[in-house]
């Protein structure tokens, strides 16, 4: 009895950072950054406020049937975002303690951009198996700081999927816009391919 | 029989009643009934409305909360999904910048 106690025990212990490191929360102390920012939003929707908001979500607009559809399975929603007026308002530490909760074997870095300009950006994947458990985006600019975490089973791709609605822009069209201002080769195909989506 | 003793017998003479003293009592009881019943019935009545308004009301508040609530829950979620789709838009514009500059 002492014996299966003791492995029960053992197992308990083992798995513990497995489960710290898929349990991810915005931490605390980034609400102290709103006081020195010039705007910043805050939004918190967990399950019960997502099934809420759902039902306000009309099936005949387009754009909310879509999220609506989306957020069918999720856990919930949080986003962190500040803008300041100056460089230097928030410091690398706020930013490490976000990451030190991705470093757990079941979240993986799918995208790491750093610009000259002292952008900073990190998507970070949670897996639960072949599924995917959450989505978290960490922006860090000179003058804003962005996180988002997205609690639930979601790829990056169904977000993109809402580019061009909800006054989100569309990459497809964007990327041809470049394309087009840069007179590559693959500008004329667009024209094309435009063209016959018109007809 | 004594003159006292005879007007005695005749004081405690029974007497018959009148032909509708019945009906008459009976008459007068069910009136009474009916006003104290009526008094009843109209207290009963409008305390029953008055629970009925203040359940409605009640429901009716309930209801513009939930609503209040509720458009407040979509706009979060329309911001939140605005800023989650925005930056994931830079971030692959930015992916794709880099990539046409290494090619």
């Amino acid at each position: 009895m002492k014996n299966s106690i003791l492995k029960m025990a053992i197992i308990a212990v083992s798995l513990s950072p497995v489960w710290a490191a898929e349990d991810f929360k915005l931490p605390i102390n980034l609400d102290k950054l709103a006081e020195r920012a010039k705007e910043s939003v805050d939004v918190t929707l967990d399950s019960s406020m997502l099934q809420l908001a759902s039902g306000f979500l009309s099936r005949d607009d387009p754009d909310e049937a879509q999220v609506k559809k989306m957020i069918g399975k999720l856990k919930g929603i949080y986003v962190r975002s500040f803008e300041f007026d100056k460089e230097g308002q928030y410091s690398m530490n706020d930013v490490q303690a976000i990451r030190a909760q991705l470093k757990g074997p079941n979240w993986s870095r799918i995208v790491g951009v750093k610009s000259i300009k002292g952008e900073n950006t990190e998507v970070y994947l949670l897996k639960n198996g072949d599924q995917i458990g959450g989505i978290v985006l960490l922006d860090a600019e000179p003058k804003e700081l962005t996180i988002v975490h997205v609690d639930g089973p979601i790829s990056p791709e169904e977000l993109s999927r809402l580019g061009g609605h909800m006054g989100i822009p569309n990459m497809g069209k964007e990327k041809k816009r470049t394309r087009r201002e840069s007179g590559t080769p693959d500008a004329k195909e667009d024209e094309r391919d435009d063209e016959q989506a018109e007809k | 029989m004594t003159p006292f003793e005879e007007a005695l017998k005749q004081a405690l003479e029974r007497q018959e009643p009148a032909a509708d003293f019945t009906a008459r009592v009976l008459a007068r009881s069910a009136s009474e009934d009916t006003k104290a019943g009526g008094w009843f019935g109209a207290w009963r009545l409008g305390a029953v409305a008055a629970a009925l308004l203040i359940a409605a009301g009640g429901a009716a508040y309930q209801r513009h909360e939930h609503d209040v609530r509720g458009i407040a829950a979509k706009r979060k979620l329309i911001l939140a999904v605005r800023i989650a789709g925005s930056k994931l838009h830079e971030v692959r514009q930015r992916v794709a910048e880099s990539a046409e500059v290494e090619q």
